[in-house]
C-alpha cells in the first residue's frame, strides 16, 4: 500500500490521488457539518434526534395504559438482552449497505453459525470456545464468497447474496439433518444471557460494544471514511484513487463475520440451534437498518441509528404485548411504524430523495 | 350487550367456590405414564395377498422435518413387512410440491395417495378431485382431531389423532403439580388444523379440575414463531410473575419460550406435546422443560398404513390412529435415548401386534 514511489511521475500521481481523497473528505465533512450543524437549529435537532424523541413518546403513551410494566426497569433490562442479536444482525446488514451493497445472506449466515456451534459442540463434542471461533470463521468465508462473485464477476450484490443465502440455508439443513440441536454448553448461555450487569444480560453489552466499534471505524478511521466515499459515489471514489474493490470486499467479509457473531448470541440465548428460525430475522433487520438511517446521522446508514431503531421497534412490540393486543397488531406496528417514521423524517429533510 | 351478559356470567361462574380435583388429574397422568398398550383398530385381514398388486404414494408436509420423516419411515416399515410398493414424495413445505406429487401419483398409476402429517387437504381440492376421478383413493394421516373434527367429504378417509386426550393430559399435569392453582399461558398457532381442539382441551381441563386457575391464550402463526414467541412469553411473564406454567402446544415452540422464561427470571415450567427429540434433550439436560406428551411416530406411520390398507382391501374404515399418548418426565426421559429420538421409549409392542393383525405369520 505505502510503497515508496520510484520516479517523479508516480510520485506526482500519488500526490494527485492524495489531493483527490482530501477533496472527498472535505466534501463528506461539508455534508456532515450541515447535518451535525448547530444543535440550536430546531430542525437539525428534530432531524437527528427525532427517533429518540419518538421512542420517549412511545414509552409515555404505552406507559399511560400500563404504567406498572412500562415504567419498570426490569421490562427494559429483559428487552435489551433479548433483542441483542437483532442489533448485531442489523449491524451486519448495515456495513455493506454503507458501501451501497445489499447482503441478503446475513440471516442465513447467522443460522449457519448457530448450527455449526450446535453440531460441533453437541454432536462432535468440540469445546465451546473453538466451536464459536469456527462459527465466526464460517461468516468470513461466506462474506468472502459473496465478495468474490459480486466483485470479480460484476454481478449485483442482491442477486449474489440471494443465491448465497439460499445455498447456506441448504447447508444448514444438510449439516443438521433438519433437526434442532439442544444441549449446547451452558458456558455459552451463561456469558450471553444468564450473567447480568445492572440487571441486563451481557448480550446487550456485546451488541452495544460492537455498535461503538463500528461507529468509531466509520467516524474516525480512514478505512471507514473511504467506505463512506464508496457509498456516496462508487465511480467518483474509484477515480479518486480509493481501492473500491478491496473496500467492498472487506465490507462483505465484515458483514459475514458480524452476522456470524449474531448467530453466536442467538445460540447462547437459547442453548439450542435450529435449521430455519434465523431466516425470520432478515426483514426485521432490514427494517431497523433503514429506520436507523433516518436518525443520528440522517441520510446514511449508521451504527448508533441502527441500535436505536431496533430498540424503538422492540419497545413498541413489548408495549403492545403488555396491552394484550392480537399478534397481527405487531405486524401493523412494525410495518406502519417503519413507513411513518421514515416519512416524517423525509418531511423534516425537505423531501430530498433518498438514495 | 351480549358481551356484557357473557362476562357477567363468567364473573358469576368464577365467584362460585371451586374445588380442585387433583385426584382426577393424577389419575389421568398415571394412566398415560404407563407404557403404551396395543388396542386393535379392527379385524385381522390378509394384507399380503390383498396388497400384492397395489401401490401407495405418501406426500409428507415437508421432507425437511424429522417429525414427518419419522412417520414416513413407519409407512415404509409397514410396506416392507407386508411387501407392497410405496413411494415417499420429497417436498419442502410448498403447495407446488404437493400438487406435483399428486400429479405424479396419478400419472404413475398408484392406488392411494396419503397426505401425511399436516398437508392441508383444503388447499388441494382440485387435484384431489382429479385423482379420485382417475380412480385413486386419497386419505390424510395425522391431520385432524379424532373427536371434534370430521374429515371433509372430498377425502376417502382419514386416520386421525386424539388431540383432546393429549390436551387433557397436559391440563391435568399442571393441576396435579400445583394442587389446582394453575396460572398458565398457552401458545398455539390458529392456522394449524389441530390447534383449536388441543388448546380447548387444555383450557377446559384446567378450568374443570383447577381451583381458581387462570389461563391466557396467545396465537402466534408458525411463520412468526422465531420473532414473536419469545417477546410474547417474556411480556406475559413480566406482566404477571406468578405465572407457573408456559404451555407451547407444539413442543418445537419450546426453544423460543425457554429463553423468555430464563431472561424474565421466572420459575415457570414448560409442558408440551409432540415428543420432539431436542425437547426431550432439553428436559434431560435442564430444569425448564418439565413434561412432554409424546407418541411413537413409527407407530403412527404403521397405523396410517394399516388404515390405508383397510381402505384398499374393503375392510371396515379406521378413523382414529391407535397410537397412544405417553408422558415423558425426568423419571423416564432416558428411555427415549441420548440424544433422544422419535421412536424410543414407547416400547415396540405395536410391531408384533401389526404382524398378527395383517396375518403375516
Amino acid at each position: 500500500m505505502n510503497m515508496t514511489p520510484s520516479d517523479p511521475a508516480t510520485r506526482a500521481r500519488e500526490e494527485e490521488l492524495t489531493k483527490r481523497i482530501a477533496a472527498l473528505e472535505a466534501k463528506l465533512s461539508a455534508i456532515e457539518s450541515t447535518r451535525a450543524a448547530p444543535l440550536k437549529d430546531w430542525k437539525t435537532v428534530l432531524e437527528r434526534g427525532g427517533l429518540v424523541m419518538a421512542w420517549g413518546l412511545l414509552i409515555l403513551i404505552l406507559g399511560a395504559f400500563r404504567p406498572e410494566q412500562m415504567f419498570a426497569w426490569n421490562s427494559y433490562a429483559t428487552m435489551l438482552g433479548s433483542n441483542a442479536m437483532i442489533v448485531v444482525l442489523t449491524l451486519a446488514l448495515m456495513i455493506p449497505l454503507v458501501a451501497g451493497d445489499f447482503d441478503l445472506s446475513v440471516a442465513a449466515t447467522m443460522g449457519l453459525s448457530s448450527m455449526l456451534i450446535g453440531v460441533l459442540n453437541v454432536k462432535m463434542g468440540l469445546d465451546i470456545g473453538p466451536a464459536v471461533l469456527l462459527a465466526v470463521a464460517s461468516g468470513a468465508v461466506i462474506g468472502a464468497a459473496n465478495a468474490f462473485f459480486t466483485l470479480y464477476f460484476g454481478i449485483h450484490s442482491l442477486i449474489v447474496t440471494l443465491g448465497s443465502g439460499y445455498f447456506v440455508a441448504g447447508l444448514i439443513l444438510w449439516a443438521s439433518n433438519s433437526n434442532t440441536i439442544a444441549g449446547i454448553s451452558m458456558d455459552l448461555v451463561n456469558v450471553v444471557i444468564l450473567t447480568r450487569f445492572l440487571g441486563v444480560p451481557l448480550a446487550f453489552y456485546y451488541a452495544a460494544a460492537l455498535t461503538g466499534v463500528i461507529w468509531y471505524v466509520f467516524q474516525y478511521t480512514s478505512m471507514g471514511r473511504r467506505l463512506l466515499f464508496v457509498g456516496l459515489g462508487r465511480e467518483v471514489a474509484k477515480l479518486s484513487g480509493v481501492d473500491v474493490f478491496r473496500l467492498r470486499a472487506g465490507a462483505f467479509i465484515a458483514s459475514g463475520i458480524v452476522a456470524a457473531i449474531a448467530g453466536v448470541l442467538y445460540t447462547g440465548m437459547r442453548g439450542a440451534a435450529d435449521p430455519s428460525s434465523a431466516l425470520a430475522f432478515l426483514l426485521p433487520a432490514f427494517a431497523a437498518a433503514f429506520l436507523g438511517s433516518t436518525t443520528i446521522y440522517p441520510g446514511r446508514f449508521n451504527a448508533p441509528g441502527a441500535i436505536i431503531a431496533v430498540y424503538f421497534l422492540s419497545t413498541g412490540i413489548m408495549g403492545l404485548n403488555f396491552l394484550g393486543v392480537d399478534s397481527f397488531v405487531q405486524n401493523l406496528f412494525y410495518g406502519g411504524g417503519l413507513i411513518l417514521a421514515v416519512s416524517v423524517s423525509q418531511l423534516i429533510r425537505g423531501r430530498k430523495p433518498m438514495d | 350487550m351480549k358481551t356484557v351478559l357473557l362476562s357477567g356470567a363468567a364473573v358469576l361462574a368464577l365467584s362460585l367456590p371451586a374445588i380442585a380435583d387433583v385426584a382426577a388429574a393424577k389419575a389421568i397422568v398415571d394412566q398415560y405414564s404407563q407404557l403404551p398398550s396395543f388396542e386393535t383398530p379392527g379385524e385381522p385381514f390378509d394384507a399380503r395377498s390383498c396388497m400384492a398388486d397395489k401401490k401407495m404414494f405418501v406426500i409428507p408436509l415437508t421432507s425437511a422435518n424429522p417429525f414427518n420423516e419419522a412417520i414416513s419411515q413407519g409407512f415404509r416399515d409397514a410396506a416392507e413387512m407386508v411387501g407392497f410398493e410405496i413411494r415417499t414424495w420429497e417436498t419442502q413445505l410448498d403447495p407446488a410440491g404437493w400438487i406435483q406429487g399428486i400429479n405424479t401419483a396419478v400419472a404413475e398409476g398408484y392406488d392411494l395417495i396419503d397426505l401425511q402429517g399436516g398437508v392441508p387437504p383444503e388447499f388441494l381440492v382440485p387435484q384431489i378431485t382429479e385423482a379420485r376421478n382417475a380412480g385413486l383413493k386419497v386419505t390424510a394421516t395425522h391431520n385432524y382431531d379424532a373427536t371434534t373434527q370430521n374429515a371433509p367429504e372430498y377425502l376417502d378417509g382419514a386416520a386421525n389423532t386424539d388431540y383432546v386426550t393429549v390436551g387433557r393430559i397436559i391440563g391435568a399435569w399442571t393441576v396435579m403439580q400445583t394442587e389446582g392453582k394453575v396460572n398458565a399461558i398457552i401458545i398455539g398457532s390458529d392456522e394449524v388444523t389441530p390447534t383449536a381442539p388441543l388448546k380447548d382441551a387444555i383450557i377446559d381441563t384446567i378450568a374443570e379440575m383447577g381451583d381458581g386457575a387462570t389461563t391466557q391464550y396467545f396465537n402466534v402463526p408458525v411463520a412468526d414463531w422465531a420473532t414473536k414467541i419469545q417477546t410474547t412469553v417474556q411480556s406475559a411473564l413480566l406482566a404477571d410473575p406468578s405465572i407457573n406454567y408456559v404451555i407451547p402446544i407444539y413442543d418445537s415452540m419450546s426453544q423460543f419460550a425457554a429463553p423468555a422464561i430464563q431472561i424474565a427470571g421466572s420459575s415457570a415450567k414448560i409442558v408440551s406435546f409432540n415428543g420432539t427429540p431436542f425437547v426431550l434433550d432439553m428436559m434431560r439436560d435442564g430444569d425448564v422443560v418439565e413434561m412432554n406428551v409424546g407418541e411413537s411416530l413409527g407407530w403412527v406411520g404403521m397405523a396410517g398404513a394399516d388404515a390405508n390398507m383397510r381402505l384398499l382391501c374393503d375392510q371396515e374404515p379406521v378413523g382414529t390412529l391407535n397410537t397412544p399418548a405417553y408422558v415423558f418426565t425426568d423419571a423416564n426421559v432416558e428411555t427415549a435415548g441420548n440424544p433422544a429420538n422419535f421412536n424410543d421409549g414407547y416400547g415396540d409392542v405395536h410391531i408384533e401386534a401389526f404382524r398378527q393383525l395383517w396375518q403375516l405369520d
